[in-house]
Parts: structure tokens; C-alpha cells; sequence
């Protein structure tokens, strides 16, 4: 873990520096700062090392790394110092990926189960279907879809309730800002203390707003738990079928221990082993897909920062939203292997 | 013994795709139903991007140097029409912003997608084939060395990963085909590498040693040719993955350049804005063309996976 974060970062600096020197130092000046330019420069020269030569630049940019300095942007979406950007969208993103990783495993494990103890039946064959046209379908055509068919204001269908687009409705804010949604530094909306505008208007009893951030939620979610959903489904249903055939398996039925048991107690916890690996893969997808939607509903998290920046040439937007979604993706690799290792006592490391 | 050498040892019925019979191959193809449909989606994509190349009509012209003076800034003087739909055959499927027609946009989309995802996937593939097989075979701290590294590329979900790259290397076209090779080698370097560990431990290995073969031979000689056949199988299923990510990265803008490339993501750009006005052709119709062929290619990966690795068959 220790070794690929530090590759990580050496990547990412070499990709930094491929940039030159004085477009480095100009990007590296805080768009709120009262300095004049000429001395900011100068700071940034010293803060990046860069008349230093290569591997003592390093040294120093791992350094900012450690002391959260990951330079600043001055884009539409976020002018400030980077890793203040990433403490005000992080949270939004944590949100979608919370709720789409949550009802990704609601439904596959018990709709796994269900179809991988009666491979052959019509439901088998429609999960198959389902899993192909679900790698097949991109994220973002299917995002459109959505907002065609469910989204308000383009069809008039009675199901057309969801907004297209943002994180919660002006028309929901109460008409004098609480102090819990306006953030003490900046002045700007931002929630506290979980900075999840849902979790916090739970903890505050505004039901209200509440309902209104779930709303902006729904598309994106659907969108991430359809790519999602198809990869888990199918292979839970794969290692049931592979359970199925074991010798323990026709024991406990020889035994005349209920089907419903066998299903659940003795072929569902077996099939569930080889599934675990399979969710640290579907973090990265989740992640990818996270761009995509976020881009599309034009909610402010993670990803959308990380294209805005790209689009809009934020040097240090973008290599700081890389970091984190690199960091979030090592850590998840390896909770997944803790819990690997706690589900199924063989394995020992 | 490593366990990936264990885990590969069991897979040693695999059978080699160059090894067996063109005849045996087939019929194994068709004799899956899904393999087929596959096959033969696949195999009309390909002839679709071929008939663009015979008759190119996209922007609406049947001549290249007329397209060239349209793309050189004639069109986009022109105000925005509203698209229409099925207007004659070659309009078909209707046009989309610019009164660009879909349909021979589509077919100059598909030729310009999939010629470029093959040449990444070649690239990736060779890379981490090369890398892979070399990794495998010489072990020990190199192959510690050499592993870690793909771990790094590994360790960032592949679009932010694509994203950071194209914007570093300079956000242009060719720097986004640069990035998903750099992105995409990763994987074929595991899967050479589990394969090299376990051809490695067999007696035709030993024999090309005591026969006093170098280790740059025994490398390129015997071991990429055995590695090759699940590699090709990986690089079928990430022509489809390919194909998805380069449309992606024109969807979300991150190519800096002409707004007119055909390329299916960028059709979808085009189409984006009139979709409140209920123009839903431009979304809908390029949208389902891409979708049938991923779902072509990814059933023809399978299918050739199976075959080659019939214990993963369930």
C-alpha cells in the first residue's frame, strides 16, 4: 500500500512537470490572496522547489503533499486553495458512492442468490441480459436517458419528477440561511457537521430539504447502480452455481436440511467469498462512473471538479482530485482485503 | 510455489487459439448461440466502417476536399438549424445540429472509433505483453520492481486516471490515444505474467534452457507465443471498454479540438443541446448504435473465452 502511494505520487509529479516552470508558478497563485503577483511568484518558486533540480523538487512536493498543500485553482466552480475544494465536494461524491454501493448490494445479494439457486429459470436468463446491455450501455447515454424519460420539464409524464440536475433546489433552502448551511469562512452554501447536505438536514429536522437532496439524487445513483449492479449479479449468481456442485452442499440436502437453509446459510455465505474481491474492482468502476454522472447531473462533487479543472487547464485541480481518487481506491483495496481476511479465517496475512 | 503459479497450473488444459485448427475454433464459436450473434455483429460493424470508407458522406458531403473546406470553418459560420428527422434515405435516421445527417455520420464515427481502438488496444497489449512476459520469466526483485509498477497504473480508477493523463500530455486527440495506451497496458502485463509464472515450471521451458537458449530468446521465442492466445482473448473484451472510454472522454470534453470529429461521443455532444426541445434522434439512435456493437464485441470475447477456458464456462 505504502510502496503504490508513493508511486502514485512520483506519477503524478512526473505528469506535473511535464509542464514548464513559469506556467507551474503562474497557475500556483491564490486567487484570494492580497500579496502582489510578483512576490506570489516568487513564493510559488520556493514553494515547489523549482530552480531545484529534479529529485529535490520531490522531495518538496511530497512535502506539500503531507502538509495538504496541493496548490489552488481559480475555475467556475472553485476558487481557492485545492484541498479546501476537495473538503467542500468530497463530501457529495461520498454521498453518491455511499447510497449507490448500498443499494448495489441490496439488491444484488439477494437477487444473486435467488437466481444462482435456479440457473436455467427465465430469471437466470433475464439477469443475463441485463449484465450484458449493463457493460455494454455508457454511463453517460444512459444518464440522458434518464433525464429524458424521468427527468422534470422534458417529458410531461406523471413520472417526469426528478430535477435534471444540482444538488438540492434553491426553492428548498429555507428563505434565511440557518447557521448549519452556511459555511463560516467563505460565506457560501455549505453544510455542517457531515457536510452531506442529506445526512445534516436529517441531524438538523429539516425533512423538507431533506427529501429535496435525496430527489437530486435518485438519477445519479440509478445511473452508477445499473453498471454496477450488472458485474455483482452475475457473479454472485456464478460462484452459487459453483457452490452449488460441492460435496457439503449435497450433504446437508441428504441430511434433509431445508432448501431455504441450504440456500442461505450453507451456498449463500460460500458464494459471497469470491464476490468480496470482486467489489474492490467495482470501486474503480464506481469511481470512473462517478466522473461521468456527476458531469452529466451537474452534481458538485469529485468528478466534476476533476473535468471542470481539466477543462478549464487547473494544473493542480487536476492532479489533486487524481490523488484523491488514487488514495480513496488504495484504501478501499484494502478494506476489502480486511474484510476478506474476516469473512473466510484460511486466509491469513 | 507462488500461488498465481498454482492457481495457473490448474488452467493447464487450456487450449492455444493459434494452436488448434481454424475448423475446430469455428465450430466451437458457433456452437454457442451468443458467440455467434456476437460474431456476426461484430463482423457487419466492421463492413458498416468499411462502406464509410468507400462512400464517405459525413457533414453531408460525398467529397473529401469539399468536407475538408467545411471543417476549415464553413459550417460553423453557418447558424444552428434545428434537426430534422427522415428526410430521404440517406437521411434516414435524420440529422443532427448544422443539419449534419446521422446516419453517415455514424459510419464515419464507427470507422474513426474502432480503427483507433484497435491500434490502442495493439499498443496496450503489446506493451503489457512484452512487459508482462518479461516480468514473469525473470522473477525475483525484477519482477517485484516490475509489478509494483503496474499496480500504480492499477491503483487510479481508469477514466480519472485517462483524464489526468490526456490533460498533461496536452488534451489533444492523439495525446488521448497516448493516455488509453498508457492506461490500458496494465492489465494485459497481469495476464501475461500469471501466464509466463506458469509456462515457466513446464518441461519445454527447461528443455530451451539446457539447450543453452539466451533468456532474451526464451522470452521473445517460447514464451510470448504461449502467452498470446489469452491476450488476444483480453484484447477483444477491451476493444469494446476502449471503444466506451474514448467516447466517454469526447462526451465529458476533455479532447480539446474540432467539435465536428466524428467520433460517437462528439455526436452525442452535438445532440446534447436540443434535447429539451424534444429532438431525442441525435441522442437516441447514436446512442443504441454504439450500444449493439459493444454488446457485439463483449459476446464475441466471451464466447472466445469460453472456448479457450472452458472450466470459466457456467
Amino acid at each position: 500500500m505504502i510502496p503504490t502511494l508513493f508511486g502514485l505520487t512520483l506519477l503524478m509529479f512526473i505528469l506535473e512537470r511535464t509542464i514548464p516552470n513559469t506556467i507551474l508558478a503562474s497557475q500556483y497563485l491564490n486567487p484570494q490572496s492580497s500579496l502582489p503577483q510578483t512576490i506570489q511568484l516568487q513564493n510559488a518558486y520556493a514553494q515547489l522547489g523549482l530552480n531545484l533540480p529534479a529529485p529535490v523538487q520531490f522531495l518538496y512536493y511530497l512535502n506539500n503533499i503531507f502538509h495538504g498543500n496541493l496548490g489552488y485553482m481559480n475555475s467556475s466552480y472553485y476558487s481557492g486553495s485545492v484541498a479546501s475544494a476537495i473538503i467542500q465536494y468530497f463530501p457529495n461524491t461520498a454521498q453518491l458512492v455511499i447510497f449507490s454501493m448500498m443499494f448495489t448490494l441490496l439488491i444484488a445479494v439477494p437477487l444473486g442468490t435467488y437466481i444462482g439457486s435456479k440457473p436455467g429459470s427465465v430469471a437466470d436468463h433475464a439477469s443475463r441480459v441485463f449484465s450484458i446491455t449493463g457493460f455494454a450501455i455508457p454511463a453517460f447515454w444512459l444518464g440522458l436517458m434518464l433525464q429524458i424519460g424521468l427527468g422534470k420539464g422534458v417529458l410531461d409524464s406523471p413520472l417526469s419528477v426528478f430535477p435534471l440536475g444540482g444538488i438540492v433546489s434553491n426553492s428548498a433552502l429555507p428563505a434565511n440561511l440557518p447557521s448549519w448551511l452556511i459555511n463560516p469562512t467563505t460565506g457560501g452554501l455549505s453544510s455542517s457537521p457531515t457536510h452531506m447536505i442529506l445526512f445534516d438536514s436529517l441531524i438538523h429536522g429539516d425533512f423538507a430539504l431533506a427529501g429535496n437532496a435525496f430527489l437530486h439524487m435518485v438519477l445519479p445513483i440509478i445511473t452508477l447502480t445499473y453498471a454496477l449492479l450488472a458485474g455483482l449479479l452475475r457473479f454472485i449468481r456464478s460462484g452459487m452455481v459453483d457452490v452449488a456442485s460441492k460435496e457439503y452442499i449435497k450433504t446437508a440436502r441428504a441430511k434433509g436440511v431445508p432448501e431455504r437453509i441450504v440456500v442461505r446459510r450453507h451456498m449463500r455465505k460460500n458464494a459471497m467469498i469470491p464476490a468480496i474481491t470482486v467489489v474492490a474492482l467495482l470501486i474503480a468502476d464506481l469511481l470512473g462512473g462517478v466522473v461521468i454522472t456527476e458531469t452529466i447531473f451537474r452534481y458538485p462533487g469529485m468528478g466534476l471538479l476533476s473535468v471542470n479543472a481539466a477543462i478549464e487547464f487547473e494544473i493542480y485541480g487536476v492532479i489533486g482530485t487524481t490523488l484523491v481518487f488514487g488514495v480513496i481506491m488504495v484504501v478501499a483495496n484494502l478494506v476489502v482485503d480486511i474484510v476478506y481476511a474476516f469473512m473466510d479465517p484460511r486466509i491469513r496475512y | 510455489m507462488n500461488v498465481e503459479a498454482e492457481k495457473s497450473m490448474k488452467r493447464s488444459d487450456r487450449r492455444n487459439v493459434f494452436a488448434m485448427n481454424s475448423g475446430a475454433f469455428m465450430r466451437n464459436l458457433l456452437h454457442s448461440g451468443a458467440a455467434t450473434a456476437g460474431l456476426i455483429i461484430t463482423v457487419f460493424y466492421m463492413l458498416l466502417a468499411l462502406l464509410d470508407a468507400v462512400y464517405p458522406g459525413y457533414l453531408g458531403v460525398h467529397n473529401d476536399s469539399t468536407m475538408l473546406s467545411f471543417l476549415s470553418g464553413g459550417i460553423t459560420s453557418a447558424p444552428p438549424t434545428p434537426p430534422v428527422f427522415n428526410q430521404g434515405w440517406w437521411y434516414y435516421f435524420g440529422t443532427t445540429t448544422s443539419q449534419i445527417p446521422i446516419f453517415p455520420s455514424m459510419l464515419a464515427a464507427l470507422r474513426f472509433d474502432l480503427g483507433y481502438a484497435l491500434l490502442i488496444v495493439l499498443a496496450g497489449a503489446g506493451v503489457g505483453l512484452v512487459f508482462g512476459a518479461a516480468s514473469g520469466y525473470f522473477g525475483g526483485k525484477i519482477d517485484e520492481l516490475m509489478m509494483r509498477i503496474t499496480d500504480i497504473f492499477l491503483s487510479v480508477p481508469l477514466i480519472p486516471l485517462a483524464i489526468a493523463v490526456t490533460f498533461f500530455l496536452g488534451g489533444t486527440f492523439s495525446d488521448m490515444a497516448y493516455a488509453l495506451v498508457l492506461v490500458s497496458w496494465p492489465s494485459f502485463a497481469r495476464l501475461a505474467r500469471g501466464e509466463t509464472l506458469h509456462l515457466r515450471s513446464q518441461s519445454f521451458m527447461e528443455a530451451a534452457i539446457s539447450a543453452g537458449s539466451s533468456r532474451g530468446r526464451n522470452v521473445f521465442v517460447h514464451v510470448i507465443p504461449n502467452v498470446l492466445s489469452p491476450i488476444f482473448v483480453q484484447a477483444s473484451l477491451g476493444l469494446g471498454r476502449i471503444v466506451l472510454v474514448f467516447a466517454t472522454l469526447f462526451f465529458l470534453g476533455i479532447v480539446a479540438g474540432d467539435p465536428y470529429m466524428p467520433e460517437l461521443g462528439q455526436l452525442l455532444v452535438m445532440g446534447e443541446p436540443w434535447l429539451v426541445f424534444g429532438v431525442w434522434w441525435p441522442i437516441v439512435i447514436p446512442g443504441i448504435f454504439l450500444i449493439v456493437f459493444i454488446v457485439g464485441v463483449n459476446l464475441f470475447g466471451d464466447g472466445m473465452r469460453d472456448i479457450l477456458d472452458p472450466k470459466l464456462r457456467r
